[in-house]
This record gives structure tokens, sequence and C-alpha cells, in this order.
């Protein structure tokens, strides 16, 4: 194909915004910039038609059956709860529960008892007793426990972006696929 | 917050409710972003299964980092950071082995193979297989900063400036990535369009 020595770009000025452009980024100024340039420039209307034409295809995203998200879900929620069952940190926030769970115990036991009772005549409505997204007030206000349980945890090393950041070599670079 | 059912909760809320020890609350997050980690992680891996266990990794570590999540950026920019630094750290491994043997693995089993297909558009906009292989190979001999950009940008839809969050760098920078690696893929794609 012809096209294929040309390998026309942009102008040069303009070829970063009209990234930006497509993406729909940039500020108004660049974007009016780049509309006012293309009135009169072929060039850069072809680029951006090349643009619309191929970067959506590459985004296509597959779908997948409802199955494989209700399999996902499970198993990541599955291995959440295995962790939480090992870790130190969430077996250890029940360990001071103890001093407030006396009494909060002793009310539920109460409340238990009131909603056999109504079970047992027949008049309970599950609605009524729905569990709140509150925390227990006892909980919140001890911060110095989530403090001492935060200093107990295992800070791990990592950021690849931040090795990335120090300018290490690129594993890909230089590499035509 | 007293009548909301959990999963109308903000993300921040379901957070602090996991940091006060209620871990269970991790599980509406779980449900929010998985399609979104799972997706992230196939861009990269182009493998399945993978991609499940990268974002998968990626659910555990948030969780059990939840407690050092300071709210200084939102939720999703922070768990975002994590599932990309999995990926790039998985791209480090394995990229090269698995991307030279894409075309391979296209050609001898064409199951393994099927996810990456089965994105293109259904009618008559598909991306040729060649076109799309040397649209792979050319995202993947990028540096890996620009295809990060790239693929934050165009395949996850996310504003730059959260790109920048996630990279931790300025949206400068995010531009110049992008406009290189669109560039790139524009080049290497002429003779197909
Ligand atoms: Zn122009």
């Amino acid at each position: 194909m012809e096209r294929k020595q040309t390998l026309e770009t942009a102008c040069r000025d303009f070829e970063e915004d009209l990234v930006l452009y497509y993406y729909g980024d940039g500020s108004e100024r660049e974007r009016s910039r780049v509309e006012v340039h293309m009135r009169t420039c072929a060039r850069c209307q072809r680029f951006l038609d090349d643009l619309r034409r191929l970067l959506p295809q590459m985004a296509q995203p597959e779908s997948l059956p409802q199955s494989f998200w209700d399999g996902y879900y499970r198993e990541t929620v599955a291995k959440i709860t295995a962790q939480r069952q090992r870790s130190p940190w969430w077996r250890n926030l029940s360990t001071p529960m103890r001093a407030w769970a006396l009494p909060v115990f002793a009310t539920a036991s109460v409340a238990v008892l009131a909603v056999g009772l109504l079970i047992g005549r027949g008049g309970w409505n599950p609605q009524a007793v729905r569990p709140r997204a509150n925390i227990p007030q006892e909980i919140l206000t001890d911060a110095s426990q989530l403090e001492f349980f935060n200093s107990m945890d295992m800070i791990e090393s990592l950021p690849a972006l931040e090795a990335l950041d120090g300018g290490k070599a690129e594993p890909f670079a230089g590499r035509n696929g | 917050m007293d009548n909301q059912k959990p999963q109308e909760l903000r993300d921040e809320e379901l957070v602090a409710l996991c940091q006060q020890g209620q871990g269970q609350y991790f599980d509406f997050l779980v449900r929010k972003y998985m399609e979104k980690a799972f997706r992230i992680a196939f861009d990269f891996t182009r493998d399945k299964e993978e991609a499940k266990d990268l974002s998968q990794e990626a659910f555990l570590r948030a969780f059990s980092r939840i407690k050092q999540f300071d709210g200084r950026s939102s939720f999703y920019t922070w768990f975002y950071r994590l599932v990309v630094n999995l990926c790039l750290d998985y791209a480090r491994r394995k990229g090269r082995v698995r991307w030279q043997s894409l075309d391979t693995i296209v050609e001898e089993n064409p199951e393994r193979a099927e996810l990456a297909d089965s994105r293109s558009a259904p009618e008559g906009q598909a991306m040729a297989g060649e076109a799309k292989r040397r649209a792979q190979s050319t995202l993947k001999s990028m540096p890996d900063r620009q295809r990060t950009a790239f693929l934050l940008r165009n395949h996850q839809g996310l504003p730059i400036a959260d790109i920048a969050k996630v990279m931790k760098t300025t949206e400068a920078t995010v531009r110049v990535y992008l406009h290189r690696a669109v560039a790139a893929l524009r080049q290497s794609l002429l003779e197909f369009v």
C-alpha cells in the first residue's frame, strides 16, 4: 500500500493536543486552538480520523458471562475471608472488644429474647431488624487501639511505579514486536 | 447512613467501616471494582487466568492495607495503583516471554486467545487479526509507564488527573506518555487502515 511509506503525522505542534482532543481532555483554550487549526489542515484532520477509527477498537471490552463474575466474586470474597481469619490485625481487633462486648452482648441477648418472643407470637417483621451499617460507638472512640495495630502491621515495600520513577531500565524498551 | 443499604454507601464509608474492624464491608468494594480490576489486569496480561489471579491479589493487598489508607486520595485511585503495580511486577517477570509468544499462542491455541479475539467490534468494525496482533505487540514493546498511561486512559477511561495520581506523576507527564503511546500505535497500524 502506498500509504505505508508516507507515515504521515499531524503537525508537530498539534499532535499532542490532538491526542488530548480525541480523549476530550485539555483545556478549553487548547481545544479551540485545535479546532481552528483543523479547519485548514487536512493532515491533522486525517490524524484525528485515524485515532477515531483505531483507538476505540483497541479498547473493546469482552462481555464475560454473569457466571464468570459471580464465580470471581465468590472466589475473591472467600480468599479475603480466609485472610481475615489468618491475619492478626483482624483477629486481635476482637480482643479489645471484650471490655465493651459484655454490656453489648447483654443488650443483644435481651433483644434476641424479645425477637424470639415476637416470633413465638407470629409478629416478627424481618424489615424491622435490618442490620445497621453503624459502628458501635465503643469501637469508634478507641482510636488508640487502631494505632496500636497499625504500628504492628508490616510495611510492605514495592511500588513498582516508584522504582520506575527512579529511572530504571524499561523491560520492554528497544523491542519491536 | 442509618437507612442506607451497604451497597449504597460511598467508598470512604465502606473503607471506614473496614478500618474499624468490620471487614465484611470490603465485599462491597470487591463487587464494585472487580470488573475494572480484572480488565486492567487483562489488558496487561492478555490471559484470563493470570488476570484473575492478579486482580484478586490486588484485592487481598488492598484489604490487608486498608488501615493504612489515609483518605488523601480516593479509594479508587489508591486501588488502581495497587492493581497497576501488580501488573507491572507481572510484566517484569513474564511480559517478554508471554508477549513474544502471543502469536504462537493464537495460532496453536485458539481457545486461549479467545478472549483477545472476541474484543473486536461486532459488525464489520473488527480490527483484523493481524492488525490487532500488531497493536498488542506495539503496546507491549512500549516503556511500562507509557503503556500504563495509555491503558488507563484508552481502556479504562480514567481522567488524566487521576492517572497522574495513580502513577504518582504530573498531568503534563501523563500527557506526554499518552501522546507517545498513541503516536506509536497509530504508526504501527497505518498500513492496516
Ligand atoms: Zn496540522
